[in-house]
């Protein structure tokens, strides 16, 4: 082992240990937390409460409505973060030819037959999560990753010339990714443009009516919880992951003589 | 010592070791797909970490997740809500984090393909020369 390296491995074990005995001296306070803090609680009496309608969300779900309703304008600029990164890896890409012709060696056919009911309970189960965002643990981001597993699987059962022939050509896929985006840029100013057309107040990325801002999305219809934007949003994101994450998994299973000859010859 | 705090201990002594393999990861391995693997270890611990500051361990029951569960609404089940639910705050951020921290995952393992294409290979140590 060189003096360097003994370096670097004395150095993380200090570090380490020093950051332990910060923890050990309260660095992360009581632990485990008896109770959480005042804003946490704020956001959880929030959350659904018929009391004070101008100050709560739409939904039972305390981590959605956080996402999508009170840091709302955050995790629009995440997703825009998140198309960016997925455009940047793509831009590698640019030139290759993608075409579902030639031969496909796919796996047997017990894995074939698996994979056909399969691919239709997966959707079924990430809609239900994407859908059901506002009431229970899930929402888009999470429905979208369990939606990926569709691709995958086709992709490594059928091949990934099948993916193209089934319709879900690059530039498709890339066409409902920015759907998505679009939808949830949409959502967020929808009530602002309803407003301006009725000659109201309203805000960016408002969910319910406000003090001077009377619009808002349906909250409740015939006893069924709708959520408000949250449903929107959720679904909206739902389509960008899905799309984002199938087209990147399109890209990394290319053939590597075809990416070649374009990236590194030309 | 009791069982909650026994958990917390596992808890965190457990996320340092991890911390220290990240770190080794990315300080000491020269291999470039072995430093994206230790990034990724290195941000969930520090999602895991977020996660454990916003946990909740209440003095009577049991901590419960951070969803309205009852159908009927007063003043008894949100207080009961309000005083038994973990922190969602941190939950939020890390969701979005561990998205954003994929997308930011594929853009840079895309990188390092494309630099195996043109120089063939992903060892830091032959590239530098």
């Amino acid at each position: 082992m060189k003096a360097s390296e003994v370096f670097v491995l004395v150095s993380i074990i200090v570090f380490i240990f020093s950051l332990a005995y910060i923890t050990s001296l309260g660095g992360l306070g009581q632990l485990p937390p008896v109770n959480v803090r005042v804003l946490a609680q704020r956001y959880l009496e929030l959350t659904w409460n018929p009391l004070k309608p101008f100050m709560s969300s739409s939904g039972y779900e305390s981590v959605t409505a956080i996402v999508w309703d009170f840091r709302g304008l955050d995790t629009f600029f995440e997703t825009a973060v998140f198309y960016g990164a997925i455009i940047a890896a793509i831009a590698i890409y640019r030139g290759v030819k993608i075409t579902g012709k030639g031969k496909t060696i796919g796996m047997s056919p017990i894995a074939r037959t698996i994979t056909r009911l399969s691919i239709v309970l997966i959707p079924t189960v990430a809609a239900s999560i994407a859908l059901h965002g506002h009431l229970t643990p899930g929402g888009g981001f999470q429905a979208g990753s369990v939606a990926t597993v569709v691709a995958v699987l086709i992709i490594m059962v059928f091949g990934r010339k099948a993916i193209i022939r089934k319709g879900l050509t690059k530039s498709r896929i890339l066409l409902l990714r920015s759907l998505g985006l679009l939808g949830i840029g949409f959502t967020a100013v929808a009530l602002l443009l309803a407003a301006i057309a009725l000659g109201v107040n309203a805000y960016i990325f408002q969910n319910q009516p406000k003090p001077f801002a009377p619009l808002g999305f349906p909250k409740i219809y015939d006893g069924m919880i709708l959520g408000g934007s949250l449903l929107l949003f959720n679904f909206f994101e739902f389509i960008a992951v899905t799309a984002g994450f199938t087209l990147v998994l399109l890209l990394l299973s290319l053939d590597e003589k075809d990416v070649r000859k374009v990236v590194v010859e030309k | 010592m009791n069982l909650s705090l026994m958990t917390a201990y596992v808890v965190v002594i457990s996320l340092y070791v991890n911390l220290g393999i990240a770190l080794y990861g990315i300080f000491a391995r020269p291999s470039l797909v072995k430093k994206l693997l230790a990034i990724t270890i290195l941000s969930d611990t520090a999602n895991a970490f977020a996660v454990l500051v916003g946990y909740r361990w209440p003095k009577t029951g049991t901590p419960k997740p951070p969803v309205y569960t009852n159908s009927t609404f007063n003043n008894q089940t949100l207080h009961y809500y309000v005083s038994h639910a973990v922190d969602p705050l941190p939950q939020a951020l890390v969701l979005t984090a561990i998205v954003i921290g994929l997308a930011v995952t594929v853009f840079i393992a895309f990188i390092i393909i494309q630099y195996y294409r043109l120089h063939g290979t992903v060892d830091v140590r032959k590239a530098r020369r």
